[in-house]
């Protein structure tokens, strides 16, 4: 028997009163939290969450695995993902020809990951942050360009990570992020403009 | 607010009701934009400090779900059903998977039904206590407001990491799920479900049995049995006043068949047994996320996809969900291209599930082409709103707060 139906009634009055039960029970829990706060407010630009990988944030393009299957712009359901054609030099026929290349509108974008999902070569990927800033409207509007850059994380260049971990008696205990996992981040950074996938996966491998 | 008027001098414009007021009420406008919940609006036509008649304005946020799910491609319809209640996602997007699961004639593989049912269950406490955070402010007590709110994001940050999103997590796909839960997820789900249970305890001490709640809200907006029947509440509310009536035990989905876990139902049927219900069921909640976590954690990776999906999966896809690439997140179910260009054989399905607030309802219809030819959702604030208008007259104004919070009621959902 799977679920089963359990009769409750509202907790009686406690016979002390309500004095004793209500507000003594109240006032004691309170007084518990004013000496013991669980403080877990996140001081927000001067600390910032560290998104573990997985996180379903800003969305890169490698273009050198893009197969131009237009796959990401059809499954976008805010049609934030749009093809462009544009001219590239093709490196297996050796001449120059007209390919589609997906950009996107992060003005549209809800995130949902459907596109990164669905690319059947692993040519969009997600950055585990999600906090930029654009000056205009216009500017989010990404050229292909600057689709495959990875943003700048800019929390990240002043603020301090943090990590929220689970605790049996607290809940979330904020920590600091630990620094030798942060390494892993830097070079991903540094190598922004390389363009080459292959040579990423190398170095990234090389320091995890 | 409005004086009295003579009916004879209103110009009468269509789709304008006017309804003459009687001496000496006034007409309150509660909304549109009210402090502790999202747009709604609730006309109260209150005598001195009583009210004599509420009419919640069913339609005022309106914003067509419905009609726009007839122009978009299957698979994207998840993501816009999803913002009717971000904070439920995953309950009130999966009847419409399994609505369109049958119409396609897939079942989702084990693993996947425990996935969808963890989740649920995390959607489900979340959107609990969200709502009782609300209820707490509504009623001036801003503590419980902020612990609710403090501890939602403990299952916030289980639904991420499971997920990859806070909120809007589309997680639910046609035949099985996006993803499989991290290498760390059971010790850190154990970890909060322990919390959580002691929490509870201190939550009916400083809320529930705290004297100037509980003389807030006992014996108010007392919903008998009967009316409780006739108006179709549903959910928690429905429960409060004493009907044996749940999806997950009259009709079991996903894998609600298979965990162990009660119903609460409660007699009284006043405000105080709807917030006792909801804090009861976020304890058997927590009991089937343990349940989940045990079974996943025993059964090996696979089968979270329907299996004709991964036996021919190419090589990559593969790669992805055990991590070998190591720019994407591990645990990743890819999606077929198939997805974005699905065509639903034609037909007609049906799904329910028990939702945070309520049976959620999906009825779909496909005529063979890849958008669905009429979707109807039934969404639970929709059905738990009218009782506003008959529990409402005859109690105070002040009284509102305390039957509206109680209710655990969401805007965006009832208007879709
Ligand atoms: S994340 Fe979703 S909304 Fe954004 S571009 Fe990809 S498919 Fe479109
Ligand atoms: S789905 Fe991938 S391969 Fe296809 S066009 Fe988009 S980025 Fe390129």
């Amino acid at each position: 028997m799977p679920a089963k139906v359990a009769l409750k009634r509202n907790p009686k009055k406690n016979p002390l009163g309500r004095v004793f039960s209500g507000n003594i029970g109240a006032l004691a829990v309170g007084l518990k939290y004013f000496f013991d706060p669980n403080r877990i407010t996140l001081l927000y630009p001067h600390e910032y969450i560290k998104l573990r990988q997985g996180y379903r944030g800003y969305i890169i393009l490698i273009q050198e695995k893009c197969i131009s299957c237009s796959s990401c712009a059809r499954i976008c359901p805010a049609r934030a993902m749009k093809m462009l054609s544009v001219k590239v030099f093709d490196k297996r026929l050796k001449k120059e020809m007209v390919k589609k290349f997906p950009v996107i509108n992060y003005n549209r974008c809800i995130f949902c990951g459907y596109c990164v999902d669905v690319c059947p070569t692993e040519a969009l990927y997600h950055v585990p942050y999600h906090d930029l800033v654009y000056m205009n409207m216009q500017d989010m509007i990404l050229s292909l360009e600057d689709f495959q850059k990875e943003p700048e994380d800019v929390t990240a260049k002043e603020g301090l990570p943090i990590k929220y971990i689970f605790d049996e008696k607290k809940g979330l205990v904020k920590v600091k992020y630990e620094e030798e996992k942060k390494e892993v981040v830097q070079p991903q950074q540094s190598q922004q403009q390389k363009e080459n996938p292959q040579s990423k996966q190398v170095d990234k491998g090389g320091v995890s | 607010m409005a004086s009295n008027i003579s009916s004879g001098s209103v110009p009468h414009l269509p789709g304008m009701e006017v309804t003459e007021l009687s001496k000496n009420t006034y007409e309150v406008y509660i909304g549109p934009a009210h402090p502790g919940s999202g747009h709604m609006r609730i006309i109260v036509e209150v005598d001195g400090d009583v009210m004599v008649r509420v009419d919640p304005d069913i339609g005022f946020v309106h914003r067509t779900m419905e009609k726009l799910a007839e122009g978009r491609d299957w698979i994207k319809n998840i993501p816009l059903f999803e913002r009717m209640a971000i904070l439920d996602a995953c309950n009130i997007t999966l009847p419409y998977v399994e609505a369109v699961e049958r119409l396609l004639g897939t079942e989702p593989p084990d693993r996947a039904r425990y996935l969808r049912t963890l989740l649920c269950e995390i959607n489900r406490i979340a959107s609990h206590l969200y709502g009782m955070g609300i209820f707490g402010v509504f009623l001036g007590h801003s503590t419980l407001y902020m612990w609710a709110f403090g501890d939602r994001e403990v299952f916030i940050d289980l639904a991420e990491q499971m997920t990859g999103a806070r909120l809007t997590h589309s997680y639910p796909v046609f035949g099985g799920v996006r993803r499989d839960i991290p290498d760390d997820f059971p010790e850190n789900a154990r970890k909060a479900t322990k919390y959580m249970r002691n929490r509870l305890n201190e939550y009916a001490k400083i809320f529930l049995n705290n004297p100037n709640i509980r003389s807030r809200l006992e014996n108010v907006g007392i919903m008998s049995k009967n009316l409780a029947t006739e108006l179709g509440i549903v959910g928690p509310n429905l429960r409060a006043s004493g009907v044996r009536y749940d999806v997950r035990l009259n009709e079991p989905y996903e894998a609600y068949g298979d965990v162990e876990f009660e119903i609460p139902v409660f007699e009284e049927g006043d405000s105080l047994a709807r917030a006792w219900a909801r804090v009861e069921e976020i304890r058997q909640s927590l009991n089937i996320i343990e349940q989940a976590v045990d079974w996943l954690e025993k059964h090996p990776r696979e089968n979270f996809m329907h299996e004709k999906f991964w036996k021919t999966a190419p090589k990559l896809y593969k790669d992805v969900f055990s991590g070998q690439i190591d720019y994407a997140g591990k645990y990743r179910v890819k999606l077929m291209p198939l997805f974005a260009s699905l065509k639903v054989p034609p037909g007609k399905a049906f799904a329910r599930v028990e939702a945070g607030r309520g049976e959620m309802v999906y009825y779909v219809e496909s005529d063979g082409e890849d958008v669905p030819y009429r979707v109807r959702v039934v969404s639970p604030s929709f059905r738990n709103v009218i009782a506003f208008k008959y529990l409402m007259p005859g109690h105070r104004l002040m009284d509102l707060p305390a039957i509206y919070g109680s209710f655990d009621y969401f805007p965006p959902e009832w208007d879709r």
